[in-house]
């Protein structure tokens, strides 16, 4: 029995590591930095509230689309694909929200601030987007040097959380 | 000559020389200089020709025109468009309406619903297959979109574009290469059949074949059959002039039996298929059955039947004389003969040789391009193309352009232009009027239509790019953003006064600017003076923000203007084109995030491989929720200002944004205005900058309104960014109010630029509220 046990765990441990070895290499650092700096924190902030719910259906396969051109690092394929969404839908904050990570996963990190930076004017302003917003344009300004505007930008993205009723 | 003639006189003077031995010795010199000159010529000049026939053949790159594309219309549940649009869209694409649908290019319609049987195409972003679907419209949009098969429901699906323009290469030859494989068979067979039927045999000269051309030609007295093989057809198209000569004739020999040693038949024959001549087009040569399939049938290839092969077969013998569409009866005469000879040789049954002979010839009325078919538009293309390609590149590559023109939207743009200039003739302005139109999306830059003549079939002045004229009131929002940008001064509320101003100018002289009305208003708030475009006012409030700003704001948004820093800047003393006016009101259009302008999307090789792409880039202004707040005045300027008779004119009460203009002596109209989604610039005025007796709402707008009158619209949005906000305010004294208080409006301000000061409905209304929201959040356990 023991011996058995301690055969599954060397066996799981092999397959386990093995597949460290075979992954396609490092991901690169901005696709990287998108996942643990913007999505998986606002997704945390958020609980999963999604406050823009999609309704076109055209947009919603162009999104689909584009989000499997993007997951397969097709970056460029991804952007035409938001971009036609944006024709259908050019005030869309979740459209530009995506177009803002795609370009800060090619380390277009200007195109990424302003994309964000448009979201957030047309988008909710609270909320998991919101969130996306603030995170995006603080990782884009760290890298473009404003140290200090990151850091407001990522206190920001908490406060996108924080709904207060107004004359409180 | 001389050699000739000396000759002669010495066989006159030697007449009688008998000697048969004579003879002999002479034919023997004669096959010696024979000899001498075949070696000595005739293989150097064989050498020669082997080199040019492989040089050139195989390095042979035909010259390719550039092909340049509308935006590809998508097609989608909600998509905004009337059934006149798609109707027109589909048309410009080349597609052709009959009863029942049944292949690639063709639509028909009911009511309003529209069958729809789209061709594939190789997009900007990858290809896409034939697509058999049913749209219907109702009024402004597209309520569903189903596949013919099965009845499902498509998201998403787009038209490809119509192509609008070739750039065609400097000899004048229209063509679209096709490989052999992709042709039909019956038209590789079919050709041999009726040109070489020894081309698989014969070694690029055909003895018999000649010989049963001369046969049949002594037959008929006269010249009736060619004895060239496609071998020598090509030849001759490729290497050779088109005279007449002996020597033509045996280079022509030579250089069939060097190609077909050199390389296969396939080879051979697709060279052919590429090269032969098919028709005319105004300047241009049709070249190959690829562009003689478009030209005359407006289909691919691959999708001919073998009644229209049979004719691109015939009008190999002589593409002018059969040209179907001049003379249909003799190209009916030719069809029929040649799939009389289709059926003889087996390559179609008698029965379907017969069928197809009963056939009309099928050939579209005229060609889908007439050449380039919106002037104006193609004119920026070119013009954005040049900062990248050289002409050459364009000429002879065969590059695919994708363009962001919109079919449906420039077609408006046209006949608003034109009709509105004739209506305004009609009112009592002068005949002569000029104007321009630019047309783009807010969000995009992407110009969706450009107008620079009233006549957009006249090629030359393009008034839209290069008409350089003072901008009139045009220019004041720029003015009233710089001083909404001073939040400790300024706010829509704050008072100025509208009084004469005098001011000195650099020659010494006084220059004192009056109202449109002569008069003068007194103390008048931000918005009034706007929405009313008072001069005196704005020069006063130009003074205050500073001329030098006002010039670099200018830049800042995208647009350089050469012009001295003098305050007559303030009230559009200053030259733009229509352009560079729309480029200035996008960037308000979409409060602060300017785009540059585009007419190009993409630019791809022949073969699909992008070489450049021109994606959407954002440029954010600073003070963009000054943008905000200045994009809600402009929204008054048609609510309650110069712009007020708008909304009657476009038969729709659509919240819109304008700004009217008019130079001195009425010699410029300018109106420009913008929706959510459009942003659009029309200008009217005489070319030799003479007094037109134009205003901006008397010309400039009724264009403006005609072509939106004719949009999809939606209305402006106007949500003001992060910074600034809405407060309820009390009209007359700008204080602090509340809603459903007396004289209380809502209005945007910077923040910061709020009042302090409370009305006193304000101030009572505040506390209710502010109990209210107690009550709404604690109230039930204060109980």
């Amino acid at each position: 029995m023991e011996i058995r046990k301690i055969r599954n765990l060397v066996l799981f441990l092999a397959v386990f590591l093995g597949a460290c070895a075979t992954s396609p290499g490092p991901a690169p650092g901005g696709s990287h930095e998108v996942e643990t700096r913007v999505r998986q924190p606002a997704q945390q902030d958020s609980a999963g509230v999604q406050v823009f719910p999609l309704e076109n259906p055209a947009v919603t396969e162009l999104l689909a689309d584009a989000s499997a051109a993007e997951s397969s690092g097709r970056y460029e394929q991804a952007s035409m694909l938001l971009e036609r969404a944006l024709r259908i839908q050019p005030r869309n904050p979740e459209i530009l929200q995506n177009l803002a990570e795609v370009q800060l996963q090619v380390r277009d990190y200007e195109q990424a601030l302003n994309f964000a930076s448009r979201s957030y004017d047309l988008g909710p302003r609270v909320g998991e987007i919101c969130s996306r917003n603030w995170r995006t344009i603080s990782v884009s300004r760290e890298h473009l040097g404003d140290h200090r505007g990151s850091v407001e930008a990522e206190q920001r993205a908490k406060s996108c959380m924080i709904t207060k009723p107004e004359g409180l | 000559m001389t050699k000739a003639r000396k000759k002669k006189t010495t066989k006159k003077r030697k007449p009688a020389v008998p000697a048969k031995n004579r003879w002999g010795g002479r034919l023997w010199r004669l096959f010696l200089l024979l000899c001498g000159i075949s070696l000595g010529v005739l293989v150097p000049w064989t050498a020669y020709l082997n080199h040019q026939v492989t040089t050139e053949f195989e390095g042979r790159k035909w010259d390719l025109p550039s092909r340049v594309y509308a935006r590809p219309l998508a097609v989608y549940p909600g998509a905004l468009m009337t059934l006149d649009d798609l109707l027109l869209e589909l048309r410009v694409a080349g597609y052709r309406e009959t009863a029942r649908v049944s292949q690639p290019g063709q639509f028909s319609r009911q009511g309003s619903t529209v069958e729809i049987y789209r061709r594939a195409f190789r997009f900007q972003d990858g290809r896409e297959g034939e697509q058999h679907f049913r749209v219907v419209v109702t009024g402004q949009s597209v309520k569903s979109v189903t596949a013919v098969s099965n009845g499902q429901e498509l998201g998403l699906t787009r038209l490809e574009p119509a192509e609008i323009a070739s750039i065609y290469p400097l000899q004048k030859e229209d063509r679209t290469l096709v490989r052999i494989e992709d042709v039909p068979p019956l038209l590789v067979t079919g050709l041999q059949a009726i040109e070489d039927r020894n081309f698989k045999h014969h070694p690029g000269v055909d003895m018999r074949g000649i010989a049963r051309a001369a046969l049949a030609n002594l037959k008929a007295g006269h010249a009736v059959q060619g004895g060239s093989t496609l071998t020598q057809q090509l030849v001759k198209n490729y290497f050779l002039s088109h005279e007449r000569t002996l020597l033509r004739k045996v280079n022509e020999a030579i250089m069939a039996l060097l190609l077909e040693a050199h390389y296969d038949k396939a080879d051979i024959l697709q060279a052919y298929l590429n090269e032969v001549f098919l028709g005319q087009q105004g300047a241009y040569a049709v070249h190959g059955f690829g562009r003689a399939s478009e030209f005359y049938f407006d289909q691919p290839l691959q999708q001919l039947q073998e009644h229209e092969v049979a004719l691109l077969v015939g009008m190999v013998k002589g593409a002018s004389y059969y040209n179907p569409r001049r003379n249909p009866e003799r190209a009916t005469q030719r069809r029929n003969q040649v799939l009389a000879d289709f059926a003889e040789t087996g390559l179609l049954t008698p029965a379907e040789a017969e069928a197809a002979a009963a056939r009309g010839l099928d050939v579209t009325p005229s060609p889908r391009t007439r050449g380039t078919r919106y002037l104006s538009f193609v004119d920026l293309v070119r013009r954005q193309l040049a900062q990248v390609y050289q002409e050459d590149d364009l000429r002879t590559e065969g590059l695919r352009i994708f363009t962001t023109l919109s079919p449906s939207e420039q077609e408006k743009a046209q006949q608003a232009l034109s009709k509105g200039l004739v209506d305004l003739a009609q009112r009592g302005l002068p005949t002569d009027l000029q104007g321009a139109v630019v047309l783009a999306d807010t969000a995009s830059g992407e110009v969706r239509a450009l107008v620079g003549d009233r006549d957009p079939n006249r090629p030359g002045f393009n008034r839209a790019i290069h008409a350089r004229r003072q901008v009139g009131s045009v220019i004041k929002p720029l003015v009233y953003l710089l001083a909404l940008e001073h939040v400790n001064d300024y706010n829509l509320l704050t008072r100025i006064e509208d009084e004469a101003v005098a001011l000195k100018q650099p020659d010494g002289s006084t220059w004192s600017p009056q109202n449109f009305d002569n008069r003068s208003h007194g103390n008048v708030t931000l918005l009034e003076a706007l929405t009313r475009s008072y001069n005196q006012a704005t020069v006063r409030l130009g003074l205050e923000v500073g001329v030098n700003q006002l010039l670099s704001r200018i830049e800042q948004l995208g647009v350089s203007a050469e012009v001295d820093a003098v305050p007559s800047v303030f009230l559009g003393a200053v030259e733009l084109t229509p352009l560079e006016v729309t480029q200035i009101y996008q960037s308000i259009a979409n409060t602060g995030f300017s785009v540059p302008l585009r007419s190009l999307t993409a630019v791809q090789t022949a073969n699909g491989e992008e070489l450049v792409r021109y994606p959407l880039r954002l440029m954010p202004q600073a003070h963009r929720e000054a943008i905000g707040v200045l994009n809600y005045a402009l929204t008054q300027v048609v609510e309650q200002g110069t712009a007020k008779s708008l909304p009657a004119q476009m038969g729709k009460q659509v919240t819109v944004a304008g700004k009217t203009g008019t130079t001195n002596d009425r010699r410029d109209s300018w109106f420009v205005g913008y929706t959510r989604n459009r942003v659009a610039v029309a200008w009217v005025g005489k070319d030799d900058f003479s007094p037109a007796g134009v205003t901006g709402s008397n010309a400039a707008m009724r264009i403006w309104g005609e072509l939106f009158r004719q949009l999809p619209i939606e209305p402006v949005d106007l949500r003001v960014p992060d910074g600034a906000q809405y407060l309820w305010v009390d009209g007359q004294s700008g204080r602090l109010s509340a809603e459903g208080c007396a004289g209380a409006i809502q209005i945007p301000y910077v923040d910061g630029s709020e009042p302090l000061d409370m009305t006193a409905c304000g101030a009572t209304a505040q506390d209710s509220s502010k109990e209210s929201i107690w009550k709404k959040w604690f109230g039930n356990k204060k109980n």
